[in-house]
């Protein structure tokens, strides 16, 4: 009788499939997958099941999705004759004046917070309580108070930001090392210089991610309030194209929403980029 | 006010140093260190070791001023330029954020220098310590020993009369904690090179072997509390190198401050187990 | 050696401050003060609104109104109604938004191409208010229930499948490696080493994604005001009621303090693996 040797078979990291190289994978996949909806959604919308009444039966109603070439052409027009802009520009004041005051007014508030301990457990109840709630739910109240124009809007924006940053902050200055605030002391270091070489290199780098979440929840602010009183600014755009069944133009606003989201994230982690040049490879 | 005229060529000295702590969690008060008494001359390199726990660490940070003592006294000498006293803490202790440069210079930073002086000051240090080439790096970007040897230059760098070293090598792996020692001295004669007297330093370590190799007087500790148990004398020719771990001579130092620790050490387990209840 | 220098005594430049209130107090500091910190919030509020002299309870309410607004509320049917309905939107969207979301980000962190593929998409709706995409939910699924459902998953969603699928990418590869060296197979190691090194960070998520959720709650009601709690906001500031719109906006507070409390508790469970960092967006 002869024992059956187990068959020696090959393992290498790559086990069997063999492909083909694609230089820039990650790029290709991503183009790929772009684009690949894009076309679909296309298709799609233009597959008329009842060649009769066009954009009706189709796959998908072209009046309740639209289409990617009619969203352009909408966009070509809005733009070209200058309409779209007031509600821009409106929107970007809004957030501007919102997210600006969330981080000055969070990133102090945050300090104060994480360096005395005794305001922050007086506070505590309240901020976590505030920091639980849908602060947008406040904007009724906001209304009756500031009335509907600008302030309203902006106050609705802090209010729906700055927690982000206070948080953010105050854990920062929480986390700064015992051990480094020693070895200030132990060089005699003053209080301004261990805040300086100590504290806020500890903390920068928590304020930006507050600041970057803030930037986003300052633009949730800014179309929450414009949904529910304005007219003007890219959220009104949005419910107003809604309410008419211009569905093109809500895609346009929320084109340019999540555009101004992706580019102010990118600048802020720019900014975080530059301060982290002391760490090891966290970059992103 | 201690004026004795024996206090001529000391450079610190401590009279019946006594430190209790509050651990938080038991709400116990318990004796770190009981009734120290120590004098260290100008220029002479002093190591305190004992077994962990015995408060040889505490005592550096009352020297330095990062605690205060429940009882007694401690007298370092005041210098007219410098800083009388400056600490090499354990590892990592640079600030990740800062490059080299900016790490080393920080005390003299601290101590109103500007910036741009401080770093001309900084230089000399870092090429002594052997970093030269590595000022505009980050911490992340060096070994753990050139960490270290960053951190002896910060210290050196305020020109102190008293240089502490908190168990520096301790995270070091065995290998270059040897090469670090050799260093210590080459850096040590070379500061006297450099400028004038040359640096009084008190070293902490649980290592005897490093505590023989490097010092002029090694000091015992017992274990908890703290209490001076031997003061012993090394009488290895200066300069050494590390050929002289492996003389005679040396071999009995570390045997004789084994035997200290070893006592302390069976003490304390026997003593454990018999009060356990 | 030097002449002319002398010894000094060491004086700690890091004096610890040593608080001199009594002991009682210094063990429970720091409930004594989140007490008195609310108490007096509190208080400072009912007296300000008690000032005759300034018409302020019309815009801030009172506290004691607020309570009396509760009181008259709670007696209601319709209330009950109401919050039913909330909680049912609150709840449903969750449940949509984690069923989607857990498969959705287990398959982007897994298959490397997948991921790269919903890349700018996932870029895309994480920078934009999903809020912003109310009136296309109108749209396509009208006013009622589904419509808030479905605005609360997508607030959710996101934040459930960004952090699952850096679960996935995050698992230790040495794990990885002890599995083919077993020859686990491909589902084997996803249930026994992927899955349970992601829960935690899909924990993280559901914190994260409690609070998108009630947003979209609120906002959703906003919009369509027929039924909830947001609707009871709304109704009460057109009533000029501001001690009845406090008492709703309070109720979302209560849900949330609530909700994170659960998932705090969640999270315990979990504490031996969970991330060092919770991971927003």
């Amino acid at each position: 009788m002869t024992v059956a040797a187990p068959a020696m078979t090959s393992r290498g990291p790559e086990r069997s499939r063999r492909r083909i190289k694609i230089p820039n994978e990650r790029l290709f996949y991503a183009v790929l997958g772009f684009v690949g909806l894009l076309v679909v959604w296309e298709f799609a919308s233009n597959f008329d099941l009842d060649p009769s009444t066009p954009g009706v039966q189709g796959l998908v109603k072209r009046i309740l999705m639209s289409a990617p070439t009619l969203i352009w052409k909408a966009g070509v027009e809005d733009f070209s004759s200058g309409a779209i802009w007031p509600h821009i520009t409106i929107s970007l004041q809004e957030w501007f004046y919102g997210f600006i005051i969330s981080c000055f007014l969070g990133i102090s508030l945050g300090l104060s917070l994480g360096w005395f301990r005794r305001f922050r457990l007086a506070t505590q109840p309240l901020v976590s309580a505030l920091y639980s709630t849908p602060t947008i739910a406040l904007f009724p109240l906001i209304v009756l108070i500031a009335g509907i124009g600008l302030e309203s809007k902006v106050i609705l924006v802090v209010l729906a930001s700055i927690f982000a940053v206070i948080i953010n902050t105050m854990v920062g200055v929480q986390s700064v090392s015992w051990k480094h605030l020693e070895i200030a002391s132990s060089f005699g270091a003053s209080q301004t210089q261990i805040v300086r070489s100590v504290v806020l290199p500890t903390t920068i780098p928590f304020i930006l991610t507050g600041v970057r979440l803030a930037a986003g929840r300052s633009l949730v602010g800014v179309v929450v309030a414009e949904f529910q009183a304005a007219n003007q600014g890219v959220g009104f755009y949005i419910a107003l194209n809604g309410q008419t069944l211009n569905t093109a133009r809500v895609f346009i606003g929320l084109v340019l929403l999540g555009g101004f989201g992706i580019f102010v994230g990118e600048l802020v982690r720019l900014v975080e980029n530059r301060f982290d040049a002391w760490r090891p490879s966290i970059h992103r | 006010m201690t004026s004795a005229p024996a206090t001529q060529d000391l450079a610190l000295s401590a009279r019946g140093v006594r430190m209790e702590y509050l651990d938080r969690g038991t709400r116990e008060r318990f004796v770190a260190i009981e009734s120290l008494d120590l004098d260290i001359k100008q220029g002479e390199f002093v190591t305190i070791v004992g077994p962990s726990g015995c408060g040889k660490s505490t005592f550096v940070k009352l020297v330095n001023g990062l605690l205060s003592a429940s009882q007694g006294e401690i007298l370092v000498r005041s210098v007219a330029k410098g800083k009388s006293d400056a600490m090499v803490f354990q590892d990592s202790a640079l600030f990740p954020w800062y490059k080299i440069i900016d790490n080393v210079s920080y005390g003299l930073v601290c101590a109103g220098v500007s910036k741009k002086q401080a770093h001309e000051r900084a230089m000399p240090l870092i090429k002594l310590v052997g970093l030269g080439g590595f000022e505009n790096k980050y911490p992340y970007q060096l070994s753990g020993g050139m960490q270290q040897r960053a951190n002896l230059a910060r210290a050196l760098c305020v020109d102190p009369a008293i240089l502490l070293m908190d168990e520096p090598f301790a995270a070091l792996d065995a290998q270059t904690r040897e090469v670090m020692q050799a260093e210590l001295l080459r850096i040590w004669r070379g500061a006297e090179a450099e400028g004038g007297a040359r640096k009084t330093v008190l070293f902490i370590t649980h290592q005897i072997e490093e505590a023989v190799f490097l010092s002029d007087r090694v000091v015992v500790m017992s274990a908890r509390p703290g209490r001076i148990m031997e003061d012993i004398r090394i009488d290895l020719p200066r300069p050494r190198d590390l050929h002289v771990k492996r003389t005679p001579e040396f071999q009995e130092y570390q045997e004789q401050i084994w035997q200290l620790i070893a006592s302390q050490l069976k003490a304390a387990a026997s003593q454990f187990g018999g009060s356990k209840e | 050696m030097t002449a002319g220098t002398q010894m000094v005594a060491v004086t700690s430049n890091a004096e610890r401050q040593r608080s001199r209130m009594p002991r009682w107090y210094r063990r429970r500091e720091a409930s004594i003060l989140s007490f008195s910190g609310l108490a007096a919030f509190v208080i400072i509020w009912q007296l300000a609104a008690d000032l005759k002299g300034l018409d302020f309870t019309f815009f801030f309410a009172s506290p004691s109104g607020i309570i009396e607004a509760a009181g008259k509320e709670v007696q209601l049917p319709r209330f009950w109604d109401d919050v039913a309905t909330s909680a049912w939107e609150l709840l449903a969207g969750s449940g949509v938004a984690l069923g989607l979301g857990v498969p959705i980000g287990l398959a982007i962190g897994w298959y490397r191409r997948v991921g790269f593929m919903f890349d700018p998409w996932l870029n895309f709706f994480n920078a934009l208010p999903r809020i912003a995409l109310l009136p296309l939910l109108v749209l396509w699924l009208g006013l009622g229930t589904e419509m808030k459902i479905a605005a609360v998953s997508l607030g959710a969603f996101f934040s459930i499948v960004v952090p699952t699928a850096q679960g996935v990418k995050t698992v230790d590869r040495n794990l990885l490696d002890v599995g083919r060296s077993m020859d686990a197979s491909q589902g084997r190691i996803f249930t026994s080493i992927v899955l349970p090194a992601t829960v935690p960070y899909i924990i993280s998520g559901i914190r994260i994604a409690i609070g998108r959720g009630l947003i979209g709650v609120v906002v959703a009601e906003f919009y369509a005001q027929t039924k909830g709690i947001g609707v009871i906001i709304v109704k009460s500031q057109q009533a000029l009621n501001s001690d009845r719109m406090l008492f709703g906006i309070i109720l979302f507070t209560i849900s949330g303090i609530l909700l994170s409390y659960a998932t705090s508790l969640l999270e315990r469970r979990f504490q031996k693996w969970r991330p060092g960092q919770d991971m927003e967006e």
